[in-house]
């Protein structure tokens, strides 16, 4: 079985915890659970014909408590920028910290993940600024971890996109 | 998430009995590394740390840490990095959850340590002042994220406001604008077309937004011009001209004695907006950088939009004359610098040109 590493990345209470929850054991709670390190969660999927692990690595959320270790990346097939759609700064600090790991690790495939798609009513990450963000070539993922919508395809799609990448 | 005490028997160290009986009471286990990924268990083994191997062992037994659990081999890693440099010291991997078979996940954190030219990795189960801390980054973020929430709805409220007071001022500006035949889409126009530089010139947000409600207000004093000069169809003599040229001046007055932002770059740009760059301008012959830069943009739009549109003395110009026109105009009426930034922008005014088209009258 393939082993792939996935990082998840953004600042705090963004959902990076909620998404690999609802991911990997379909539920969600309201409530923000504050992540301090790191955990690991695995979830065996089948992408395309190949039966891969997904590794996922929950990190910290980043705010003036707590600062991302690029060195987590160390093996990762990639990571997963997560903002949340309601807080455009989480969208710059999102942005930065792909910054900062690229500066310490060299490029390394990324997507963006727009969560909390449930409340679009809400969001302040305005679409010329997504536009102008595709148009920069990033690659973009629109969810919710409470609803469950977008949430499999996101990390599946991520994780097949990765698998070529590493196979090409 | 709770503290596993195992009760263990202390390994006799070779610093003494007493350590051992230390180590023993605290919730970790201490190995010595022999070979890569061999260790030397110098303590008794925590529950913990047996459900992480799958095997238990007991102290001084040799163990594989490999594969034992992904964040530890990641972060060996880096301990074997550390032990090869052969510097004093010590690094630290940071918390992290293991799980645990059942699903109950421990709070763990690595050491990996030089003593002697021997080394060591200490694995410590954080237990309650793992707990504390998250209760600690807990509170202290939802704090943060009130916060969040508050400042959104002072700014909700605030764009609110601005957006009523803005609708205000528009719609009393339109009825000044309406006796000299201008129309209310022309003062809307000005404010967004003003707005569209600052915003290429990087301005913050705030200013841009007094841009917009400012720029409207140019010629405001055009109030205190009587009639038979205001609307007169035919040229002004050179004494109706003067008086004309008076309406900079009330409409300063008009504005002044404020300290809104907003009303001081509305009493500059009424003084100032016939000022020309080379100083041949009105009312106080300015020159350069001397004009106000939020006048010396609305003398910029205030010409283009004037002149491409339809005016009871005269039909619209169409844009490529407009522009040749007042590119000759660039360094001698207008800051040629800002000029460039307003053919920069063209797109974006020839939008705002189209999504307020002057209404019938």
């Amino acid at each position: 079985m393939i082993q792939l590493k996935l990082c998840m990345v953004g600042a705090f209470a963004v959902g990076k915890s909620s998404l690999v929850q609802r991911y990997v054991q379909s539920i969600f709670s309201e409530k923000y659970h504050t992540t301090v390190g790191v955990k690991i969660d695995k979830k065996d999927v089948a992408l395309g014909a190949a039966k891969v692990r997904l590794m996922i690595w929950d990190l910290a959320g980043e705010d003036c408590f707590s600062a991302l270790r690029p060195t987590f990346m160390r093996g990762a097939a990639g990571y997963l920028l997560v903002a949340d759609g309601t807080r455009a700064h989480t969208l710059d600090a999102a942005l930065d910290l792909s910054r900062q790991i690229e500066a310490a690790q060299g490029p390394l495939p990324f997507a963006l993940v727009l969560n909390k798609e449930d409340l679009l009513d809400e969001w302040q990450i305005v679409t010329p600024h997504i536009d102008a963000l595709e148009r920069r070539g990033v690659r973009l993922f629109r969810c919710s971890a409470k609803s469950g919508a977008g949430v499999q395809a996101m990390f599946e799609h991520f994780a097949l996109g990765s698998l070529k990448g590493r196979a090409s | 998430m709770t503290s596993r005490r195992s009760e263990r028997a202390a390994l006799p160290l070779p610093e003494g009995p007493d350590l051992g009986l230390v180590l023993g009471g605290l919730d970790m286990v201490v190995l010595k590394r022999e070979l890569d990924d061999t260790f030397l268990l110098l303590t008794e083994p925590t529950a913990w740390f047996g459900e992480m191997l799958g095997t238990v062992r007991a102290a001084g037994a040799r163990v594989s840490l490999r594969g034992a659990s992904d964040y530890l081999d990641y972060f060996l890693f880096d301990a074997a990095e550390f032990w090869l440099r052969g510097a004093p010291g010590r690094v630290r991997s940071g918390p992290w959850l293991e799980a645990e078979s059942g699903g109950e996940r421990h709070a763990l954190e690595a050491q990996a340590l030089l003593s002697k030219n021997e080394s060591f990795l200490i694995l410590e189960h954080l237990g309650e002042a793992y707990d504390a801390q998250v209760r600690v980054l807990q509170s202290a973020r939802d704090h943060l994220l009130k916060e969040e929430a508050l400042e959104q709805e002072v700014l909700r409220r605030t764009q609110s406001i601005r957006l009523r007071e803005e609708e205000i001022a528009m719609r009393l500006l339109a009825a000044a604008a309406a006796r000299d035949g201008e129309t209310g889409s022309h003062v809307r126009r000005i404010g967004l077309y003003a707005a569209a530089i600052g915003e290429a010139l990087g301005w913050k947000t705030s200013r841009i937004a007094d841009l917009r409600v400012a720029a409207p207000m140019h010629d405001v004093g055009k109030i205190g011009i009587p009639d038979a000069i205001l609307r007169k169809p035919g040229a002004l003599t050179e004494a109706e001209f003067r008086i004309m040229q008076d309406h900079t001046v009330i409409g300063a007055r008009m504005l002044g004695n404020s300290d809104i932002p907003l009303l001081c770059m509305a009493r500059e740009i009424a003084l100032s907006h016939h000022e020309k760059w080379d100083g041949r301008g009105y009312p106080q012959h300015l020159v350069g950088e001397q004009i106000p830069i939020a006048a010396r943009i609305v003398a910029i739009v205030d010409v283009y939009d004037a002149m491409v549109h339809r005016r009871v003395y005269k039909p619209p110009i169409p844009e490529p004359e407009v522009l040749a026109s007042m590119e000759r105009g660039a360094g001698r009426d207008f800051d040629p610098a800002l000029f460039d930034v307003f053919l920069g922008i063209l797109p974006t005014i020839r939008a705002i040109r189209d999504s307020y088209l002057d209404e019938a009258v």
